[in-house]
């Protein structure tokens, strides 16, 4: 037997041909902190040093590791942080920490390699993207991890420990922080789950003897429905619980069964077609998935087309003959286009995952969620359980971005394989998974028209949307257009294609970027024919006092006053200037409920949210800190537990609005039972008099309850709702009904300008710079806020230039189902980035903050289309943006 | 070589930085054999007539760190430091890079029947090929994966394996009609290094991938560029190209119109667009043949310079 020095210590190898390093690193010896990601050399959050060296241990197999030395993450920091710990603690240059301990341990042999040459040089951007090109961060972590390498390379970390201001980041860059799919508990089985390999289809008799024959395996069951019908590739069938992933493997492909192929229709355009395979016949249509953050409308349903949903047009036929009108007229100033989207996939890093581990009548679940308080609630009810027999429970969460926001197959089945395995189960997609079957952003087909009137004014505007919803339902796309640019007329329709695809999900901002992508080009082309600047028209046709706000921010910006037009470049290279607006609606959710307490002196708020990467913890910790006047770190938060306090998921840009007006009463309750229970007030003139109340103080605690915000006085503020009426009632009503979520008054906005160039020979767009100016009220954690509206925009550019969910439409595979095939974000591909917060407009909201999660992400695909413009007198109608499509466009072809 | 899960012979495993993906997916089964990284296949040895033997156990990152290549060989310095990752090119071997299996996104889902994998048909052609070659040569469209291949194209470095030396990279490669392999070596033969000529007195080159993001990503289209450029002529000119087409290509027509003339924007845009004569395009892939002029562009303006 070899052996390898791993950390400083003699560990053996296996003998095992296909066992890699990773295996070796984090089953056998448990250091949990090299995470596997793609499985394929690509994201590198496997990275370990081997004799120095980084590497991808997820592709190395073991025995190539014999006499050599290994270093992982908990090595690099072993005795005492690492520079580059400490830069990336500082720099905040992490948000869900999956990806962080891939990137520090290369970060760290890169700082220790240009020390050692430059002394303390500050590399240059490129060379850090170079050096770690073969690494990807899905938060879009990118902004920070640039200034924390090239200041470590500097010196400036050389010095002693410091505080960091995300407070869970000393975990996540020492890669003690665990994850569900690092949770391992004695006996613990791993579940396979066994897939449709075709589209659609009906299952026969399920045969597990020769699965449950094999040694190792621990149970088998069917995750078949009544009908046994599969109508997607990846729909489950069954799945197995083994000692090992390998075994499991094998059991499932031992597992017999017999399928009845039935006809399919995949994807937008067969799926319309007359007389396409239907779906979901009447009876079956509950079983559609949900592609929106809320529950949906009653809608027409007629085959495969879902629609339209029209509630939130106003005088349509009005429209229709105004455009048509204009069409026959000819005029100019009517815009018209067919505008598409692709598929964007979460590819949240962390796949999804759950460890179900059962103790007498008590089920404890690990999972990677969005809301552990409402999963919780939702497998209580599944399984019929009481709510103090079920605790989830999320200390770290690796991504989620709406897709994990609630109960999933990987937890219902590592239940159920628990509970027939009487074994704790672990359920953990692999990559191919995680890109195909956990949902995502459906591609649309937009079709807009927009009228001016000849006073300049938005006269009409038409949007009918067409979303590749797969095996799923409920697009809400068209219909945002309602609380946007005010017109004397809207015809805005909304429909879902059903096809024999995965289904969708909800995906940041679910509906706004697709929508944003066409009206934002909309309105460009008409200000251009109008020959008004596309900030100005905006203001005209905007009434919204944040974006107003936001409107004369961008039109002060240098890049914006200084942009050229396309008829004044040539050559190979040309550079453009564009902007677009993003709104989201202002979501809460009420009973959302926070315990603040002193318990030996020490201040503790708990309440069971979750911090998937976005910085709840830090929001909490510092809303109670500025009030007793410390620092965050010395708040311990407690989250991601159902047995706290309820808490709010984080799906809607919610959180932030929910934890922190209940924070706040609970610490003014609180704050009146110290001083009521203190047996002496501080000393006159203290200036920490409420260090030395807690100190002094007796254990108490003070629980709150999220109040409804006061009347906005602001002129303008209200909710978007109001635009639409009685009809926006009951929305907002039915929102809080079915989904929990109260739509609040005030609109969290982003307006941003974004400078490209492009390179007319390889159709290769670079974005320069990012301006990105977002209201959402007052900052609660800055330095994390700024981290969120960077890597807001760094997915947006993955959705406007590279990600696309590739499918074989025959047999409705996925085949982008790597991450060298779903292409997101590299670190080199990140601009330079401005952040610009305006607090005001949230003054109704106890705190003043609201969430910036979606809203950061909305315009960031037109604002590019619209810089492309600039830069080249082509508007591209599709995204992404790849350069087969943009060459096309260049040589007026159409693309493929 | 054997199609995997076809046979009982063992697939080579150097560094296994492609092997070990498409044995975790599935899509390769079978017995597996680790070379050893014997003294004769490890680093590189200069011969007295200036000439270079590189061993095929060499990691790719060696060859891209190795100062003495990039003065004589730059293309094959460029191509090692533009291909894959860090962390890959650190484990990567030069045998491995040219041995190594199509990126096929059909080939690689071990749910879907290919000629590479035993079936009878490519699934690619009537399918979805967005990424595939626009040089239709054999019955499999995935373009062959190998950035060394086309770098030591363009050096007509010779290819020695334990029963045979002397192979040029067609000889080892093939020419595209043999769906089912990715390259001609015979059954079991495995690649021992590789030898590169004497480098031409002044020559200069170059190596360029159209990609969409910066870094990271498979080559859309890639192309290693050499020349000796003397009193404003193209005195000498080889171009070889990736992604396009089942093996490695080298762009005889774009070589021609330069040959002897004079190194100028025009004739470079000239003869630019004629990296796509005997081109053969798939419905997706027109764009492949465009962004190939921009790249031989580019590296021919970088070459006139």
């Amino acid at each position: 037997m070899s052996t390898m020095t791993i950390n400083g210590r003699v560990a053996p190898l296996p003998d095992d041909l296909d066992a890699m390093l990773i295996d070796v690193v984090r089953s056998d010896l448990g250091l949990t902190g090299t995470k596997l990601v793609c499985g394929a050399g690509v994201c590198g959050a496997c990275t370990v040093l081997v004799d120095g060296a980084p590497v991808a241990s997820c592709l190395m197999p073991a025995r190539a590791a014999a006499d050599k030395a290994v270093t992982t993450v908990e090595g690099i920091g072993a005795s005492g942080l690492h520079p580059v710990q400490k830069a990336f603690m500082a720099h905040d240059a992490l948000q869900c920490g999956f990806c962080t301990p891939g990137f520090v341990v290369e970060a760290a042999a890169f700082h220790d390699r240009w020390r050692a040459a430059k002394g303390n040089a500050t590399p240059s951007r490129e060379e850090i993207g170079a050096a770690l090109s073969g690494h990807l961060c899905r938060c879009g972590a990118y902004d920070g991890i640039f200034s924390a390498v090239a200041a470590a390379c500097t010196g400036q970390f050389d010095g002693g420990d410091i505080i960091p201001p995300r407070v869970e980041a000393r975990d996540k860059v020492t890669g003690a922080a665990k994850y569900t799919v690092d949770i391992h508990h004695d006996g613990q089985l791993e579940g396979v789950i066994l897939r449709s390999q075709i589209a659609h289809g009906k299952i026969g008799e399920l045969d597990f003897a020769p699965a449950l024959a094999l040694p190792g395996v621990g149970a088998a069951i069917s995750l078949l429905a009544e009908d046994r019908i599969v109508r997607f590739v990846g729909q489950p069938i069954a799945a197995v619980a083994a000692k090992d992933r390998k075994t499991a493997l094998a059991a499932i492909s031992a597992i017999k069964l017999s399928i009845e192929r039935l006809p399919a229709a995949i994807g937008l355009d067969e799926a319309r077609k007359p007389g396409a395979p239907v779906v979901f016949e009447k009876a079956d249509r509950k079983k559609a998935g949900n592609v929106s953050e809320g529950g949906g409308a009653p809608a027409p349903w007629k085959g495969n087309v879902r629609g339209p949903s029209a509630a939130f047009s106003r005088k349509p036929k009005q429209v229709r003959s105004w455009v048509e009108g204009a069409r026959a007229a000819k005029d100019p100033l009517l815009v018209e286009g067919v505008f598409r989207t692709g598929t964007q996939s979460h590819s949240c890093l962390e796949p999804h995952a759950s460890v179900a581990h059962f103790e007498g009548d008590r089920l404890t679940v690990h999972a990677s969620t969005q809301s552990v308080f409402h999963l919780m609630e939702q497998i209580a009810k599944r399984y019929k359980l009481d709510h103090d027999k079920v605790r989830v429970i999320a200390d770290h969460v690796g991504g989620g971005f709406g897709s994990k926001a609630s109960l999933g197959v990987e937890t219902t089945t590592a239940i159920e394989l628990a509970r027939a395995a009487k074994a704790p189960v672990r359920v953990a997609y692999d990559r191919h998974e995680e890109l195909s079957v956990t949902g995502y952003r459906p591609a649309t087909e937009v079709k807009l028209a927009l009228l001016p009137s000849e006073q300049g004014e938005l006269k009409a505007l038409s949007l009918t949307a067409y979303a590749d919803t797969g095996a799923a339902t409920n697009s809400t796309i068209a219909a945002l257009a309602r609380l946007i640019y005010p017109a004397q007329a809207k015809e805005l329709a909304d429909f879902d294609v059903i096809s024999n695809l995965p289904p969708g999900a909800a995906f940041r901002g679910p509906g706004g970027p697709p929508m944003s992508f066409a009206v934002e080009q909309a309105i460009d082309e008409a200000a251009l024919r109008m020959k008004v600047d596309p900030i100005e028209l905006r203001k005209r046709w905007d009434n919204d006092p944040n974006r107003r706000r936001l409107y004369d921010w961008a039109l002060g910006l240098d890049v914006w006053r200084h942009r050229t037009s396309p008829e004044l470049q040539s050559g190979r290279y040309r550079r453009g200037v564009g902007v677009a607006t993003g709104y989201w609606l202002y979501l809460w959710q009420p009973g959302s409920k926070v315990e603040v307490s002193v318990k030996g002196g020490r201040l503790i708020a708990s309440t069971a949210t979750q911090d998937i990467g976005t910085g709840s913890r830090t929001v909490i910790a510092n809303t109670v800190a500025r009030e007793f006047g410390l620092e965050p770190h010395e708040v311990e938060v407690r989250i991601g537990d159902s047995k706290l306090p309820e808490g709010p998921g984080s799906g809607g840009s919610r959180t932030t609005a929910s934890v922190v007006p209940p924070t706040l009463l609970a610490i003014q309750k609180l704050k009146a039972a110290i001083e009521t229970n203190a047996k002496r007030k501080p000393a006159p003139g203290s200036n920490a008099p409420w260090r030395e109340m807690l100190a002094a103080s007796p254990d108490l605690t003070a629980t709150s309850v999220r109040p409804e915000d006061s009347k906005p006085t602001a002129p303008g503020v209200e909710s978007p709702l109001k635009q639409v009426g009685i009809l926006g009632w009951i929305f907002g009503f039915m929102m809080r009904r079915m989904s929990n979520l109260a739509i609040g008054a005030g609109v969290p906005s982003s307006v941003q300008v974004i400078e490209v160039e492009v390179d007319t020979w390889l159709g290769h767009v670079r974005v320069l710079n990012v301006h990105t100016g977002i209201a959402v009220g007052k900052v609660a954690a800055p330095a994390l806020a700024r981290s969120q509206a960077a890597g807001s925009v760094i997915q947006g550019i993955g959705y406007a230039l590279y990600e696309a969910r590739e499918i074989d439409e025959r047999s409705g595979e996925t085949l982008s189902g790597g991450l060298e095939d779903y292409r997101i974000p590299g670190i080199a591909d990140t601009p330079a980035i401005d952040v610009h917060f305006d607090e005001a407009g949230f003054d109704h909201v106890l705190g003043g903050s609201v969430g910036i999660g979606e809203v950061a992400t909305v315009p960031t695909s037109p604002a590019v289309a619209n810089a492309i413009h600039n830069a080249i007198g082509i508007r591209l109608r599709e995204l992404p943006i790849r350069p087969d499509r943009l060459i096309a466009a260049l040589k007026g072809r159409a693309a493929a | 070589m054997n199609p995997p899960g076809m046979t009982a012979s063992p697939e080579f495993r150097a560094a296994g930085t492609d092997i070990s993906e498409r044995r975790r997916s599935g899509v390769s089964k079978g017995p597996l054999m680790d070379i050893v990284p014997a003294a004769d296949i490890l680093g590189m040895q200069w011969g007295a007539d200036g000439t270079l033997r590189i061993g095929a156990y060499t990691s790719i990152a060696a060859i891209a760190a190795d100062s003495a290549i990039a003065a004589a060989y730059p293309g094959i310095a460029a191509s090692a430091q533009g291909l894959a990752t860090p962390q890959i090119r650190h484990l990567a071997t030069l045998g491995g890079n040219l041995a190594q299996r199509s990126r096929c996104w059909y080939f690689r889902n071990p749910h879907i029947a290919c000629l590479k994998k035993g079936g009878t048909d490519c699934p690619a052609r009537g399918g979805n090929h967005l990424y595939h070659v626009a040089f239709d040569l054999g019955p499999c469209i995935a373009p062959h994966p190998s950035t060394m291949a086309a770098a030591l194209l363009a050096y007509d470095a010779t290819v020695i394996t334990y029963t045979r030396s002397g192979l040029s990279i067609p000889q080892v490669l093939g020419d595209g009609s043999n769906g089912a392999a990715d390259n001609a070596l015979q059954p079991g033969e495995m690649i021992r290094g590789i030898e590169l000529p004497k480098a031409l007195q002044g020559e200069r080159a170059f190596y360029k991938r159209a990609i969409s993001r910066s870094y990271a990503e498979w080559p859309l289209v890639e192309v290693c560029a050499r020349a000796v450029v003397k009193d404003g002529t193209f005195q000498f000119i080889r171009l070889a190209a990736g992604g396009i087409a089942p093996v490695p290509l080298r762009l005889k027509t774009v070589e021609a119109a330069l040959q002897g003339k004079a190194a100028n924007a025009l004739n470079i845009e000239v003869a630019a667009k004629f990296a796509s004569s005997g081109a053969r395009p798939l419905p997706m892939t027109g764009y492949k043949l465009d962004l190939l002029e921009g790249v031989v562009r580019d590296l021919l303006e970088k070459l006139a310079v």
